[in-house]
């Protein structure tokens, strides 16, 4: 029996719970007084039933007690679905009335002869829509890719249900997972063709392979996601349309990697932008004009020079990034016809996109994307308000919630809040690897110090003054509905104040003298114990705000701290010379804790707050940066490296024992999470469709697009 | 007079050199550098580089280079008229800038324009009618420009003008005529967006321009031609405007050189807060994210432009003002 | 020691001045003789009080710098202490009369935030009224930083914890507004006194130096002023600030931000120093001095500093809000002051969004001082200037 069909009869157990709850929850839902306060949008994978009668609990629950803040706000999560049955697969297809006015002129070929012979089909979330309109939004500049990488992310090779969940076909219409997890293959649609309308075939992945990945001038280093505990793994054709990955050790995680928001499987648009080269294949007819292989070294060079870049190296970044250069051949929904690097971004559909709903109508509907340039954060949110934009999801201050339920009307538009699944969107990083100051350091490395810090925190009163009541306080582990999760109990683990249980915990680690204004003393007999807090200023959260009110709030455990707000850039190269002893960042994507581990533990040398120095000595195996002494700290890392090679349902078991570690030992110490506050306060004018109420807000969603946004229209 | 004016040309040169050195040196003053920039926003989106990646690009945009050879070879690019590119933007600097420098021209004109027809009235009323309770109320209103924090006052009426007048927020164009070609409907469109730029910037040049134009006339107003023209029996309107406030006038043609880069560089924080496509914002985000091409051309080019402006002024005033030229030795 | 007795009969003359002043102006019977033995100090304070807002605009400024030294008793509530339950509450009406008879009361408040909107609300309960009192207890602080007391000019009189005086209303976190503005005060007013004296300090230098000896040193410093006015202040700002060690505490970012500022506005008042000394060397009583074989140094202070420095004066006055401004506008690019330390730039920029203009308006009270004494340090200016001018009407 293949893995994947093991996987998949599970994954159905899983889904149809899932559809259970939200049954459940819709059922709610019709009392007016008692919106679900949280729906369930994934259950843990061992316990089906009895996680049904929990939802039912809990829904029991939310009855009787008052509504949550923003409850209102928050719907149900839903989204279209893909389509697997062959069955269902339309006879006949329909294109975009602009589209089959250019087939008329003979300026293009029929639709039929644009679509792959196995299009991606779409069971659009509510109605099949209209084609037609310009999708209007806002971006905040060249840096701003994301913006529109998300949107664009059906290029993935594979992606998940709109929940999260269960892995989907995406760009392949099928995979497989050796038994001994050595070789996932992918499958790839037959006739699937590029922007251009050149064929996209088994050879484009080939020449990203190895003209890209093991170039070594546009590649320096191999990358984590295509090794296996240091050892390379390679990508062959097997033929025209399909795959295969093929490893030296068991890598059952690869298959997630290829539908994460990853190096390997972020897609196109996403990781060939913004100076990226990943994404596991890319246009080789039209791209090796530019290549030194190709062109030949001196050529590739002079046509860099001619436009102005310094190398061939830094011209071929610029030629793969999608959003930089319109004569990219894409596989996007929309295709850019005017540049990000100008005052309106604009994309425009995509005559040869593989998708199609379920009545055959080629996706997407909408005719266009408008991004305007807002030069600052205040001119886009005011923009949204105004309901300039349809839809908004990036950018959306959650401090100005009550600006936007007030201008709704006026601007035509509804607020919708998508809560996030990661534990804390202000997160307290506290070096393991900082070294200035020894008594500082030592104390940063002890256990008990960190879990003073944590109950010194009333995370109530930060979640009412910058969450507006809507995030849930909690140290920094992911929602308990996510499989990954230890169990709700684990959530709060630390995480309650009580400043008396602080304040004897330093008393008894030996942080007892302290000053005429209660400040606790170092033990060094140099003053008052002084912690550095690091900022950065204009993320999606006020960080400092919140470090200013945890300094408060310290106070009252006799921990003296300075709060510093620094220029983002400066704050990253603190971290990455462990410079800094405690920083403020977010933890979201920790939900998915092997797709995106680096804000939960330190194995990522890219980025690490909590100390580089064990990234390095994580990632070179031992050769590079420091070995933790911490016995915890080391068993966690243990673990997180033997997971690639486990199948799924042991590694969901190592991630549940990974967050154990850190709910006790809190390397990282939440506050907040779980909030709408990142990406999560949605603006949607009233006159599209297919809007589902809630949508699936995580790393690895993609949101927005988790709901499939070329299956939103313009009903009006 | 000709080895005055090659001598104020020489140090005019000589200063713009300098100028580049500062510019240069203001840009390197911050740590890191831009690849510390990208780093960090790579990380917000969720993607990373390596070490070794890093180091690579560095090698290949030539910040690994010491800043003595880095000036060096800027300067070797701009003498040549290449500006280059702008790591941030991923295009050429001549391009970002040239698409906002006509823009930022208009801007700064109809403010200059604004601050003109508000402040000569206000500061010829104050002279005439010194210590009056006018006097008073015309410059208090007119100092109330220099005295509101101008970000502030950006945000409150844009905020007010789209709150109670339904007008677009921000910017000089509606989103359609954005990236529209020239025509006379955008044009329309940059004239009903104007008003709000022009009315903060012009604000914030007024107080200054009262102040002079006070002076000035007072003192003219003081000297003896100004009582023979009473004697004669002129109207007090023609006394004082047929020559006293034209003699006031003089020292602003001297001005008119360097008011450019005055209102863009005063203009910077406005622009950002009211998002004018203007060269400030991208001068902003292009010093806070080290885009050394970008910034550096951009503050050069304004340093430029006031060196200019000052020689063109102290040409022009040796022109008009005959006592100067006696000056120079 | 003759130098030393004329500046005492300066002092003393200048005290006379002062406290007889409107004695004089109004026995105005021999106007011609007075005019005639009048120092210049004399003229000069006749003529400034003709500038009646220029009078007006001392006596306040004279108020601000008096709230800059007793900022804490003038606060009640301490200015950094954040409470969620009183977040964004506006400005407390006080009730003067309580059953007829003057007491001055607040009602208590009960706060939560509406489900539909987001907004906090705040129900005043007429039933609990809270005494305002004089001279009342509050937080302790030291006195002019050495006595330590808990007295306030205003306070609560036996109030529950949970309650407080919100004059002008408190911010996002619960902190008031009042308190902060206090505090800001003192940071930014003294800002400005400490960056104008650095100013002027290197602009009594240099355009001293750059007036007095001329040729090579002057060329020299009118072109370093020249580089320096060509730079937009805003990038020279942003490289200095960056420059900053990011190690450093608040108090020594202050410090180094004032010096940036004044780094750069220094080159106006040397303008006026340098234009002043070129204008009085070609002066008869410096020429007599001379001749007379008055040493250099004497021949500045002794004869030419005393004949501009009104001017001087005038310049600096008119620096001043300049300072106050660029303090301002270096918190809103993020690079100045930061919380938690607390000044107007602060305060302004927590004002600076979309929410405050929207659902708390009262945050912009923050810009109302600031317009107010940069208008009053204006006019003083003004006056000054009009004043010093010994052609002046």
């Amino acid at each position: 029996m293949s893995r994947k069909s093991h996987m998949t009869r599970r994954k159905f157990l899983q889904y149809s719970a899932i559809t259970g709850t939200g049954l459940i929850a819709v059922a709610c839902g019709a009392q007016p007084t008692s919106p679900p306060s949280t729906p369930t949008p994934v259950l843990p994978p061992q316990a089906t039933g009895a996680a049904t009668a929990a939802a039912t609990a809990a829904a029991t629950k939310a009855a009787t007690s008052p509504p949550a803040p923003g409850a209102n706000l928050i719907g149900t999560l839903e989204g279209p679905t893909v389509l697997t049955d062959p069955a269902k697969i339309p006879s006949s297809f329909k294109e975009a009335p602009a589209l089959a006015q250019l087939v008329k002129d003979g300026k293009l070929p029929a639709v039929k002869d644009r679509l792959p012979s196995e299009p991606m089909v779409v069971q659009p979330l509510k109605e099949v829509g209209k084609y037609g309109g310009t999708w209007r939004r806002g971006f905040t500049g060249p840096a701003d890719a994301e913006n529109v990488n998300r949107i664009l992310s059906a290029d993935k090779p594979l992606f998940w249900d709109f929940a999260g969940n269960k892995i989907m076909p995406s760009l392949a219409r099928d995979w497989k997972v050796s038994d001994d997890g050595k070789t996932t293959t992918l499958f790839l649609r037959k006739g699937v063709k590029w922007s251009d309308g050149k064929p996209f075939t088994a050879d484009d992945w080939v020449f990203w392979y190895e003209d890209i990945y093991l170039n070594k001038d546009i590649t320096p280093t191999p990358h984590p996601d295509m090794t296996i505990n240091g050892k390379p793994g390679v990508l062959k054709k097997v033929d025209d349309f399909t795959v295969a990955f093929e490893f030296p050790e068991a890598n059952y995680l690869f298959e997630d990697l290829l539908a994460g928001s990853t190096f390997i499987g972020g897609g196109q648009s996403t990781r060939q932008s913004t100076g990226n080269a990943g994404g596991g294949y890319a246009p080789a007819q039209y791209l090796k004009q530019f290549h030194a292989k190709y062109a030949g070294a001196e050529q590739a060079d002079k046509q860099a020079k001619d436009a102005k870049f310094d190398s061939w190296v830094t011209y071929f970044k610029n030629r793969i990034d999608y959003g930089l250069n319109p004569d990219l051949p894409t596989l996007g929904a929309w295709h850019t016809t005017q540049a990000r690097n100008t005052s309106t971004f604009v994309l425009e559909r995509n005559p040869y996109y593989w998708v199609v709903d379920s009545d055959g109508n080629q996706l997407p509907y909408m005719d266009k994307l408008q991004l305007t340039l807002a030069e600052n954060l205040e001119v886009l949110n005011l923009r949204a308000i105004g309901g300039e934009y349809d839809w908004q999801e990036r950018h959306t201050d959650m401090q100005k919630l009550p600006v936007f339920i007030e201008n709704q009307q006026k601007g035509n538009y509804t607020v919708r809040l998508d809560p996030a699944l990661n534990g804390s969107d202000a997160t307290l990083h506290v070096s393991q690897t900082y070294s200035a100051d020894a008594e500082i350091a030592k104390w940063l490395r002890t256990k008990e110090f960190r879990q003073a810090l944590s109950m010194g925190i009333n995370r109530d009163q930060l979640n009412e003054t910058f969450w507006l009541g809507t995030g849930k306080p909690g140290n920094c582990l992911p929602d308990p509905s996510t499989p990954f999760s230890p169990g709700a109990e684990w959530n709060d683990k630390y995480a309650k104040y009580d400043a008396n249980a602080a304040n004897a915990l330093l008393d008894k680690i030996g942080l007892n003298k302290k000053d005429g204004d209660g400040f606790r003393q170092r033990t060094d007999g140099k003053g008052k114990l002084s912690l550095d807090l690091i900022t950065v200023g204009g993320q999606f959260v006020p960080f400092t705000k919140h470090a200013e009110m945890i300094r408060e709030q310290w106070r009252k455990i006799g921990i003296d701290a300075n709060v510093k707000e620094l220029e983002r850039s400066l704050a990253f190269q603190r971290s990455k010379n462990n410079e800094n002893q405690i920083m403020f960042w977010a933890n979201d994507g920790s939900e998915f804790l092997f797709l995106f581990p680096r804000h939960a533990l330190p194995v990522d040398p890219a980025e690490c707050h909590m100390g580089q120095a064990i990234a390095d000595w994580y990632a070179s195996g031992g050769s590079q940066g420091m070995e933790p002494k911490d016995a915890d700290l080391r068993k966690a890392l243990d673990l997180f490296r033997s997971a690639s090679g486990k199948k799924r349902d042991e590694r969901v078991k190592i991630a549940q024992d990974i967050w154990k570690l850190i709910a006790e030992n809190l390397w990282t110490i939440g506050t907040v999470g779980r909030s709408p506050a990142f990406m999560g306060v949605r603006i949607v004018k009233n006159n599209m469709g297919n809007v589902p109420s809630r949508q699936l807000n995580a790393q690895h969603g993609r949101t927005p697009h988790a709901s499939l946004v070329e299956s939103v229209f313009f009903k009006s | 007079m000709l080895t005055y004016f090659a001598r104020r040309l020489l140090l005019a040169v000589l200063t713009t050199f300098f100028i580049s050195i500062l510019s240069f040196a203001i840009i390197q003053l911050p740590p890191g550098d831009y690849i510390d920039t990208y780093i960090a926003q790579l990380s917000s989106s969720g993607s990373a580089i390596s070490r070794e990646e890093a180091e690579a690009l560095r090698v290949q945009y030539g910040l690994d280079q010491p800043a003595p050879v880095q000036y060096l070879l800027w300067m070797n690019k701009i003498v040549r008229g290449d500006f280059g590119i702008s790591l941030e933007w991923q295009r050429p600097v001549s391009e970002v800038i040239g698409e906002r420098l006509w823009l930022t021209i208009i801007v700064s004109f109809a403010a200059v324009m604004f601050t003109w027809m508000v402040a000569l009235p206000i500061g010829i009323f104050s002279a005439v009618k010194q210590y009056s309770f006018g006097d008073y109320l015309a410059t208090f209103i007119g100092f109330i420009g220099i005295a509101i924090p101008n970000f502030m006052l950006g945000l409150i009426l844009m905020y007010v003008g789209f709150k109670y007048f339904n007008m677009n927020v921000g910017g000089l164009f509606s989103a359609e005529y954005q990236s529209a070609p020239w025509s006379a409907a955008k044009i329309g469109d940059l004239m009903a967006h104007l008003p709000l730029p022009t009315l903060v910037l012009g604000f914030a040049g007024m107080a200054q321009l009262i102040r002079i134009m006070r002076a000035n006339l007072l003192d003219e107003l003081r000297k003896p031609y100004v009582v023979t023209a009473r004697a004669k029996g002129l109207s007090e309107m023609q006394v004082i405007l047929k020559y006293p406030v034209r003699a006031a006038l003089n020292p602003f043609a001297s001005t008119v050189g360097y008011l450019l880069p005055y209102v863009v560089s005063g203009s910077i924080i406005v622009s950002l807060v009211l998002g004018l496509p203007t060269v400030g914002p991208v001068l902003l985000k292009a010093l806070i994210a080290q885009d050394m091409f970008l910034a550096g051309t951009i503050i050069l080019l304004l340093g430029l432009l006031t060196v200019i402006g000052t020689l063109v002024s102290d040409v022009l005033l040796m022109w008009i003002e005959p006592r100067i030229r006696f000056q120079i030795r | 020691m003759k130098n030393k007795i004329n500046s005492v009969n300066l002092l003393i003359l200048s005290f006379y001045i002062m406290t007889t002043a409107t004695e004089i102006a109004a026995t105005t019977s021999a106007p011609e003789q007075k005019v005639a033995v009048a120092t210049q100090w004399q003229l000069m304070w006749w003529r400034f009080r003709k500038h009646r807002l220029g009078v007006i605009s001392a006596i306040l400024i004279i108020l601000y710098y008096l709230a800059v030294v007793f900022a804490e008793f003038l606060s009640y509530g301490e200015p950094t202490e954040s409470e969620a339950q009183r977040s964004l509450i506006a400005p407390q009406p006080i009730h003067w009369l309580d059953n007829g008879t003057l007491s001055p009361h607040v009602y208590a408040l009960v706060g939560k935030r509406d489900p539909a909107t987001f907004k906090r609300v705040y129900q005043p309960d007429p039933e609990r009224k809270i005494p305002v009192r004089v001279f009342a207890k509050g937080y302790e602080y030291k006195f002019l930083g050495v006595f330590p007391t808990d007295v306030h000019l205003l306070g609560l009189e036996g109030a529950p914890p949970e309650e407080g005086l919100y004059l002008l209303g408190t911010d996002q976190q619960g902190r008031d507004l009042w308190s902060r503005l206090m505090f800001g005060t003192r940071t930014s007013l003294t800002i400005g006194l400490i960056g104008v004296s650095f100013s002027l300090f290197l602009g009594v230098l240099l355009g001293g130096i750059s007036g007095l000896y001329g040729g090579w040193l002057d060329t020299l410093i009118q072109r370093l002023i020249e580089i320096l006015r060509s730079i937009p202040t805003i990038p020279l700002w942003m490289g200095l600030a960056a420059a900053v060690p990011n190690d450093w505490s608040v108090l020594q970012v202050y410090f180094a931000i004032t010096i940036i500022i004044s780094l750069i506005g220094w080159t106006e008042l040397a303008r006026v120093v340098r234009g002043r000394f070129l204008a009085l060397r070609e002066e008869d009583f410096v020429l007599a001095a001379e001749l007379a074989g008055a040493s250099q140094l004497r021949i500045i202070f002794r004869h030419m500093v005393p004949s501009f420095l009104s001017h001087i004066i005038a310049a600096t006055t008119l620096a001043l809000p300049a300072m106050i401004i660029s303090e301002t506008a270096l918190s809103f690019l993020g690079l100045g002051l930061r919380p938690p330390a607390i000044s107007w730039g602060v305060l302004l920029q927590d004002a600076q969004n979309v929410q405050s203009l929207a659902i708390s308006p009262w945050l912009l009270a923050a810009a109302v001082p600031v317009v107010i004494i940069i208008l009053a340090f204006n006019f003083l200016g003004d006056g000054l200037r009009d004043a010093a001018d010994p052609y002046g009407i």
